[in-house]
């Protein structure tokens, strides 16, 4: 694959953004390579109901 | 491959949280983490120590990105060197997160999240169907 850019004017006038959370990422510029992965995880067993048992404790 | 130069008039960042970046210039690579156990619980009980990550696969299980099995030829002309930007508003930038005005060279960013809801049983029956 031959991959050629040609770069001509580039102008925003405005960014408004609420909020930039969990390793993301606002880029104003050149880069070669951006690799973002995440992992969310709610399972049906996470919704847990009755009496709170404490979860595993801290490893130091 | 000398990149474009960057041209911000005016950024306007309320909050910069837990390990988050500003930056302003260049840099040549970036990686940053995040986790997070995110426990809802029905009443205010705190314990103090709680929450181990290596007991959940989440924080455990290697994320492979998908394999390059192609020859990329890459070319880029830049018949503009400026990328103009005139204001930047945001109000909050958290957990590992990230405004960079400038170039870099690579960027890996990897976030990890664990939601558990812990809720009272009295009162509660009538929702489970």
């Amino acid at each position: 694959m031959i991959f050629e850019v040609y770069n001509r004017n580039l102008c925003v006038d405005n960014i408004n953004i609420t909020g930039v959370a969990s390793s993301s990422m606002v880029f104003v510029g050149d880069t070669d390579t951006i690799q973002l992965a995440s992992i969310f995880d709610t399972p049906p067993e996470s919704l847990i109901i009755g009496p709170f048992v404490p979860l595993a404790p801290e490893v130091r | 491959m000398p990149g474009r130069t960057s041209v911000v008039d005016k950024a306007k960042v309320f909050i910069v949280s837990y390990s988050s970046i500003f930056q302003i210039g260049d840099s040549h690579y970036i990686y940053k983490l995040s986790r997070a156990l995110a426990v809802q619980r029905e009443a205010e009980i705190f314990f103090g120590d709680e929450g181990n990550f290596a007991a959940f696969q989440t924080f455990t299980r290697p994320i492979s990105p998908p394999p390059i099995d192609e020859p990329i030829s890459i070319a880029h002309h830049h018949l503009s060197p400026i990328i103009k930007v005139n204001n930047i508003n945001i109000i909050g930038i958290s957990s590992a997160s990230m405004l960079n005005i400038g170039n870099s060279h690579h960027v890996a960013m990897e976030a990890r999240i664990k939601h558990i809801r812990q809720l009272l049983p009295t009162g509660h029956e009538q929702d489970i169907g």
